[in-house]
C-alpha cells in the first residue's frame, strides 16, 4: 500500500480511456445502487445514507475525470461536494430527530400529509 | 454510434444486475440478499469483463488488480447498505464502502481527497449518523421479529424502483461509453504545462531538491523556470543567473496542485462553503433542539409557590 | 292636391311605379320617434312606481303628436317633391368581398310616398283614439300593469312605424318582428289568464312561419338584386333587370320571390292556413284588438305586398297574384262561414276581420291595388268602431261577451253612443249601399269581374265567391247586432269581476235600471270610451267622401297608391287591347300610355275597356253597387228575420223576445251537423293539432330521448373520463415520498432516454 502511494505521489502519467471507463461504470453502478436504496428503504436515515452514497459516486466520477484530464478543478469541486453533503447530512439528521419526535418512528411512509 | 461495449452484453449485465438488486431487496417474510448479491455481483463482474477485454483490444491496457479488489469491495458494501435490514450495518458497511472509494481515489492519484473523505466522511458524517441511529433505534413501534422496526424489515415497490433506476442506469453507461471515444486525452505538451505551472509556484521545493542533489550551491536561490519546464533558472548572490536541469523525479504532488488550484481559482467559493457549513450548523442545532414547554403560568405559580414558603418580609409591608 | 297627383299618375304610367325620388324631411322620423320616447317614459314610469293613468295620457298626447307630424308631413309632401326618403343615420354599410354590387346597405331611414303616407296617417291616428279608449279600458290596473300596457302599445306603434316607412326591407323585417313582439306581449297581457297565454304564443309561432317566408325573401331579393334598399331596388325591377343586367321577365326571381312575401304577408294578415292564431288573439284586452288585430298590424301583409307590387306585376303569368286572389277570397268566405255560427261577439268581430283581410288580398290579386288600400283604409275605421263598442260591451258586463247572454244593451243607459256607432260599425262592415264599407267592397267586386282571364286564375269565381261571402258578412254582422243590441233588456254578467272599480261605478250610476243580475250593475263607458267610439264612427263616416275625392283616382286612396309604386293596378285594364302577353307589366311600354293619356280620366278607361264579364251589359262599377247593394240589405234583412225583436221600430218580422233565437234554431236543424261544425270552427285547430303538432311531440319526444341518451351520454362520457383517469392517476398522489421519488426518477430516466434516442437515431 505505502509503494502504490508512493508510485502515485509522483505526477501521474496520462490515463487511458478504458481505464477512465471503468472508473465511470463504478461510478454510474454506486449511484444507481444509492437510488435504489432511496427508493426502497422506508428508514429515513437509510434514505439519507443513501443520499450520501448518490454524492460519493459522483465524487468518484469527478476525481477519475480529474485524473484522467490531469486538472485539478475536478477534485477541488469534490471538495465542495463534500462541504454540501456535511451540511446536508447535519440538517438531515437534525430533521430526522425532529421527525422522530413527533411521529416516534423512523419511516417515512408515517409522512403523508401531501396525499392528494 | 461506436460503444466500447457491445450494447447486447451492456444490457444484459445490467439486466442481471438489476434482477439481483431487486432480489436482494428486504422482503417481508425472506431476505435473498446473498443470492441477489451473487446474482448482482454476476452482472457487475460480466461487464467489468467486458470492459477490460474492450479495453486490451483497444491496446489501453488494464486498470491496477487494486481496482478490480477496491471496487468489488466499494459496490459490494453499497449494495449492503441498502439491503441490510439493520440501519447500525447499514452505516457500517458505508464506512467500508468510503474506505474502498479512497482507495480508489489513491489510484487516481488524488491522495488529499482519499484522506480527506475518509476524514469527513467516515470519521466525522458517518459518525454522527451512527449516533442518529442509535438515538433514533429505540423505536416503541417494533415488530416482533428479532426486535426489528417494520420500515427496516421490508422494503418498498423494489421492482418499480429498480426498474427506473436501472433504465436510469443503462442510459447513463449508454452514454458514458459511447461518449467516451469523444473525450480527448490532455497531450505530453499540456501535462507537462501543468507539471510547470504548479512547479512555478514552488520555486522553494525546487530549491531544496536541487540543494539536496547538489545542483546548485547554498547561496544560489531559484527564481523560476523556464518556459519548457526541464530546468531552473538559478540566481546567485551577485545577480548571476544561470540555467539548472531539473532532476527527473521532481515533480509536484497532487496535494500542492490542489492547493493551489482551489486557493488559487476558487477563494470566494470556499466562503461560500463556509458560510453554508455556519448556516447548516445553525439550522441543526435549531431543528435537532428539544423543544421546552414553557408554561408561563405554571411559571408564575411556582414562583408564588417558592415566594409562600420564603416569604419576604417586603411583601408583608406592601399588603 | 293640386297638379302633382294627376302629373305623378301620368308619370308614373309613363315609367312604371311611381318611385319616391326626393329627400323627405328628416322629422317624419317623429312618427316613429314619439312613441318610442313614449315607451321609454312608461318605462321610466314603471320604475317609478306609477299609480295613476299619467302613462296613458302620455301615451295619447306622443301618439297624439306623432298624427299631426303624420298630417304635416302628408300636407307637404303631396304639394311638393318631399316624397321621398329621409335617412336619420346609417345603420349598416357592410362590404362582402370587392365590387360595390357587393355590398350591403341598410339605413335607418324613411321611405314616404303615397303608401306609407297613407298608412301612417290611419296607423297614427287610430292609435291615437285607441289609446284615448285604453286609458279608460285597463284603468283597473293602473301601476305597473297599466304601464306594461302602455309600453308595449307605444312600442307597437313605433314598430308599425318602421315597418311602414322603411326605406329597406331589413328595417321593414325589423319593425315587422316588432309588431309581432308587441302583438305577443299585449294578447299576453292578462298573463294569469292560461287561454290568453296560449294565444299569445300562438300567435308567435304562428306568426314565425309567415316570417320565414319573409326572411328568405329578403335574402332571394338581395340575391338577386343585389340591393335591399327600396329605391335602389324598384328601379331595378322598374327596368326589369336584377344586379346583373339579365331580364327578370320569366324567370324564377317574378314567381319565387312574390310567393315568399305572400307567405310573409300571409302568416302576419291571418290568411289561409295560417289564419288560426287571430281569433284566439281576441284574448287579449279589447283596445288591442282593435288596433293591432283589426286595424293596422294585421294590413301589414296587405301592405308588403302593395309595396312589393311591381314585382308581383313583373311576372307575366301572375302566379303569385292568382295565389293572392284565390286564397283571399277562399279565407274571406271561410272565415265568414265560421262567423255565422259563433256567438263569442269579440270572436266573430275576429273572423270578420279575417274575412275582410281576405277581400283586401283578393283586391291585391285581382289588381286594384287602390281597392285594396281603400278597403285597409274603410276596414280600419269601422272595425276598429266595432271591436271598441265590444269592448265596451265586453267593460261593461264584465267581460261577458256570448250574445245568447245579451239582449237589448243599446237601451240600458250610458250605451247608447256604443250602440249607434256599433251600428255604423255594422253597416259598413255589412256593406249597405252608401256606407264607406260598400264603397270599398265594390271595388274589389267590381275589379274582379273586370279583371281578365288571362291575367289571374278564374278572376270572375273570384267575384262571385266574395259576393257570397258579403251576403254572409251582412247576416252575421247584423246577427250579433240584432241580438246584443236590440231588443228586450236582459243580460247575465261575465265572470270577470273586479271589485274596485265595479263599485265605483255602481255608486256613480246611482241612476241604475230595472235590471238587478245577481246584484251587478253594468257600468257604461264614460268619456274616454265614448269619446273615442264616436271619434272612430265619425271617421267612418268620414270616409265616404274620401271615395269621391278625386274621383279620376278612384277616390284618395286611388290618388294616395298612384303616388307609390302599387301604383300597378292601372295599366292591368289595357292589357286585352294590346294582348302582348311577352311584355311584362313592369315594363309598361310607351304604346300603352298614349291610350292611358286619351283616355284619362283613368276610370272611364277602365269602364270603356273592360270585358263585360257580368254579362249584364252594365259599367261594372255600376253593375257592382247595385249588385252588392241588394246582396247587402238582403243579408241584413234575413238576420233581422232571424235574430231580430219582436216589434222593433218598423222592422216587424223578427220575432224574437228573448236572449234565444227560435227561428233560427229551427232553421239549422235542416243543416244537419254544419252548424255545428262551424261552431267549432270547423275543427281546423284540432287538424292541425293532429297532423302537425301531435306528429311533431312524437318526433320531438324521440328527439329529447335521443338527446338524453346519446348527446347527454356523450357529454357525461366525457366528463366522467377525466373523474375516471384521475381516480386512476389519484393513487401516484398518496403522499408518500417514494412515489414521488420513483416518479421523478423514472421521469428522468425516460428524458434521459429520448436524449440518447436522438443521438443515437
Amino acid at each position: 500500500m505505502v509503494d502504490l502511494l508512493l508510485a502515485q505521489s509522483a505526477f501521474p502519467e496520462a490515463m487511458s480511456q478504458g481505464v477512465l471507463a471503468h472508473y465511470l461504470f463504478v461510478s454510474a453502478a454506486m449511484f444507481t445502487l444509492g437510488l435504489v436504496g432511496f427508493l426502497t428503504r422506508r428508514n429515513l436515515i437509510i434514505m439519507f445514507l443513501c443520499t450520501e452514497m448518490m454524492f460519493q459516486a459522483a465524487g468518484l466520477a469527478l476525481v477519475a475525470f480529474s485524473r484522467y484530464h490531469l486538472n485539478y478543478d475536478g477534485q477541488t469541486f469534490v471538495i465542495f461536494v463534500l462541504t454540501v453533503a456535511a451540511a446536508e447530512a447535519a440538517l438531515a439528521l437534525a430533521l430526522v430527530v425532529f421527525l422522530f419526535r413527533k411521529r416516534d418512528s423512523l419511516s417515512a411512509e408515517a409522512w403523508s400529509e401531501l396525499k392528494g | 454510434m461506436d460503444m466500447i461495449v457491445n450494447p447486447v452484453l451492456l444490457f444484459l449485465a445490467l439486466a442481471i444486475g438489476g434482477v439481483g438488486v431487486a432480489v436482494s431487496v428486504p422482503r417481508r417474510k425472506f431476505q435473498a440478499s446473498l443470492i441477489g448479491g451473487i446474482i448482482a455481483a454476476t452482472g457487475v463482474g460480466l461487464l467489468i469483463v467486458a470492459l477490460g477485454g474492450a479495453s486490451l483490444a483497444r491496446g489501453e491496457g488494464l486498470p491496477s488488480p487494486a481496482f478490480h479488489i477496491l471496487a468489488i469491495i466499494a459496490l459490494g458494501s453499497c449494495l449492503q447498505v441498502i439491503t441490510h435490514r439493520r440501519p447500525v450495518y447499514a452505516a457500517l458497511y458505508f464506512i467500508l464502502s468510503i474506505l474502498s472509494t479512497a482507495g480508489l481515489y489513491l489510484l487516481l492519484a488524488a491522495e488529499f481527497m482519499a484522506f480527506a473523505l475518509i476524514i469527513i466522511y467516515a470519521g466525522a458524517i458517518l459518525i454522527t449518523y451512527l449516533f442518529v441511529i442509535m438515538l433514533a433505534s429505540q423505536s416503541r413501534v417494533e415488530s416482533e421479529e428479532e426486535g426489528m422496526a417494520e420500515y427496516d424489515a421490508v422494503g418498498r415497490g423494489p421492482i418499480t424502483a429498480t426498474i427506473a433506476s436501472f433504465i436510469l442506469l443503462a442510459t447513463l453507461t449508454v452514454m458514458l461509453f459511447s461518449g467516451i471515444n469523444d473525450i480527448s486525452a490532455p497531450t505530453e505538451a499540456e501535462v507537462a504545462r501543468v507539471q510547470v505551472e504548479v512547479l512555478d509556484q514552488l520555486p522553494g521545493k525546487v530549491e531544496k531538491v536541487l540543494h539536496r542533489e547538489d545542483l546548485i550551491s547554498l547561496n544560489e536561490t531559484v527564481v523560476g523556470l523556464d518556459e519548457r519546464g526541464l530546468s531552473a533558472i538559478v540566481e546567485s548572490p551577485d545577480g548571476g543567473q544561470r540555467q539548472v536541469v531539473l532532476p527527473p523525479d521532481l515533480s509536484a504532488t497532487n496535494t500542492e496542485g490542489l492547493a493551489f488550484n482551489l486557493l488559487g481559482q476558487y477563494p470566494g467559493t470556499i466562503e461560500i462553503a463556509g458560510v453554508i457549513l455556519l448556516m447548516a450548523m445553525l439550522g441543526a442545532v435549531v431543528l435537532a433542539r428539544k423543544f421546552a414547554q414553557i408554561d408561563e403560568e405554571a411559571k408564575a405559580a411556582a414562583a408564588a409557590a417558592l415566594h409562600e414558603s420564603r416569604p419576604i418580609s417586603g411583601g408583608h409591608a406592601n399588603g | 292636391m293640386s297638379m302633382m297627383p294627376a302629373l305623378t299618375t301620368l308619370l308614373a304610367a309613363a315609367d312604371g311605379p311611381f318611385i319616391a325620388g326626393g329627400t323627405a324631411p328628416a322629422w317624419v322620423g317623429l312618427m316613429a320617434g314619439l312613441p318610442l320616447l313614449g315607451a321609454a317614459l312608461c318605462v321610466v314610469c314603471a320604475c317609478l312606481n306609477v299609480k295613476s293613468k299619467a302613462p296613458g295620457y302620455l301615451t295619447v298626447g306622443l301618439l297624439a303628436g306623432g298624427f299631426v307630424t303624420a298630417l304635416a308631413a302628408f300636407m307637404g309632401g303631396s304639394d311638393s317633391d318631399s316624397y321621398g326618403v329621409a335617412t336619420i343615420f346609417r345603420w349598416i354599410h357592410a362590404s362582402i368581398g370587392a365590387g360595390s354590387e357587393a355590398s350591403i346597405t341598410a339605413n335607418i331611414g324613411y321611405y314616404m310616398d303615397g303608401l306609407s303616407m297613407l298608412w301612417m296617417l290611419f296607423v297614427t291616428g287610430l292609435a291615437t283614439v285607441i289609446g284615448l279608449y285604453s286609458t279608460e279600458y285597463v284603468e283597473h290596473d293602473k301601476g305597473l300593469g297599466y304601464c306594461r300596457f302602455f309600453f308595449a302599445f307605444n312600442l307597437f306603434v313605433f314598430s308599425m312605424s318602421s315597418l311602414v316607412m322603411a326605406d329597406n326591407l331589413l328595417l321593414l323585417f325589423l319593425g315587422w318582428e316588432g309588431v309581432g313582439l308587441c302583438s305577443y306581449l299585449l294578447i299576453g297581457y292578462f298573463y294569469k289568464k292560461p287561454e290568453a297565454v296560449a294565444a299569445a304564443k300562438k300567435a308567435f309561432i304562428m306568426n314565425r312561419i309567415g316570417d320565414l317566408g319573409l326572411l328568405m325573401a329578403i335574402g332571394a331579393t338581395f340575391v338577386v338584386f343585389g340591393t335591399i334598399e327600396f329605391r335602389p331596388l324598384f328601379e331595378f325591377i322598374r327596368d326589369g333587370v336584377d344586379a346583373n343586367g339579365n331580364a327578370i321577365a320569366h324567370t324564377w326571381v317574378v314567381v319565387v320571390i312574390p310567393l315568399l312575401f305572400t307567405a310573409g304577408a300571409f302568416g302576419k294578415s291571418a290568411q289561409i292556413f295560417l289564419y288560426t292564431w287571430l281569433p284566439d288573439a281576441m284574448e287579449g284586452p279589447t283596445p288591442v284588438s282593435a288596433l293591432i288585430h283589426a286595424a293596422t298590424m294585421v294590413t301589414a301583409g296587405v301592405y308588403l305586398v302593395a309595396r312589393m307590387y311591381p314585382l308581383y306585376a313583373a311576372d307575366e303569368a301572375h302566379i303569385a297574384l292568382s295565389v293572392i286572389a284565390w286564397s283571399g277570397a277562399i279565407t274571406a268566405f271561410w272565415a265568414a262561414a265560421i262567423a255565422f255560427a259563433q256567438y263569442d261577439i269579440k270572436r266573430i268581430m275576429g273572423y270578420s276581420t279575417i274575412s275582410q283581410l281576405g277581400y283586401m288580398f283578393a283586391g291585391l290579386g285581382v289588381m286594384t291595388t287602390t281597392g285594396a288600400v281603400f278597403h285597409v283604409l274603410t276596414h280600419a275605421f269601422f272595425k276598429a268602431t266595432l271591436f271598441l263598442c265590444c269592448g265596451a260591451v265586453m267593460h261593461g258586463f264584465a267581460g261577458q261577451l256570448d250574445m245568447r247572454k245579451l239582449s237589448g244593451v243599446g237601451s240600458i243607459a250610458g250605451f247608447k253612443i256604443t250602440a249607434i256607432a256599433m251600428l255604423i260599425g255594422c253597416l259598413n262592415l255589412a256593406g249597405l249601399a252608401g256606407t264607406a264599407g260598400y264603397f270599398s267592397k265594390d271595388m274589389i267586386l267590381a275589379e274582379a269581374f273586370v279583371t281578365p282571364g288571362e291575367v289571374i286564375f278564374l278572376p270572375w269565381a273570384v267575384g262571385l265567391l266574395m259576393l257570397l261571402t258579403a251576403f254572409m258578412t251582412a247576416y252575421y254582422t247584423f246577427r250579433v247586432f240584432f241580438r246584443v243590441f236590440v231588443g228586450p233588456v236582459k243580460y247575465e254578467a261575465g265572470d270577470d269581476h273586479h271589485g274596485d272599480a265595479e263599485e265605483e261605478h255602481a255608486a256613480e250610476d246611482a241612476h241604475g235600471h230595472g235590471h238587478d243580475d245577481h246584484g251587478f250593475h253594468p257600468h257604461a263607458p264614460r268619456f274616454a270610451m265614448n269619446a273615442a267610439i264616436a271619434l272612430l264612427a265619425i271617421g267612418s263616416i268620414a270616409a265616404i267622401p274620401l271615395y269621391f275625392i278625386n274621383a279620376e283616382d278612384h277616390g284618395w286612396a286611388g290618388s294616395m297608391v298612384h303616388e307609390s309604386t302599387a301604383a300597378f293596378a292601372a295599366p292591368e285594364v289595357h292589357h286585352d287591347d294590346h294582348g302582348e302577353h311577352g311584355e311584362p307589366h313592369a315594363m309598361l311600354s310607351a304604346d300603352v300610355v298614349p291610350v292611358s293619356l286619351g283616355a284619362a280620366p283613368e276610370g272611364d278607361g277602365e269602364a270603356a275597356h273592360h270585358g263585360d264579364n257580368l254579362g249584364l251589359g252594365l259599367d261594372p262599377h255600376k253593375a257592382m253597387y247595385v249588385v252588392s247593394g241588394i246582396i247587402g240589405v238582403f243579408g241584413i234583412g234575413l238576420a233581422a228575420f232571424f235574430h231580430g225583436p219582436k216589434g222593433l221600430g218598423g222592422l216587424f218580422i223578427g220575432n224574437r223576445t228573448d236572449t234565444g233565437s227560435p227561428r233560427m234554431d229551427a232553421v239549422a236543424r235542416y243543416f244537419g251537423p254544419l252548424p255545428r261544425l262551424a261552431e267549432r270552427k270547423f275543427m281546423i285547430d284540432e287538424l292541425y293539432d293532429t297532423i302537425i303538432v301531435k306528429p311533431l311531440l312524437v318526433f320531438s319526444h324521440i328527439f329529447h330521448a335521443f338527446d338524453k341518451l346519446v348527446i347527454d351520454g356523450l357529454v357525461d362520457l366525457f366528463g366522467s373520463l377525466p373523474r375516471w383517469l384521475g381516480s386512476l392517476l389519484r393513487p401516484s398522489q398518496d403522499g408518500m415520498l417514494h412515489g414521488y421519488a420513483t416518479g421523478m426518477v423514472a421521469g428522468s430516466a425516460v428524458l434521459l432516454l429520448l436524449v440518447v434516442l436522438v443521438a443515437l437515431l
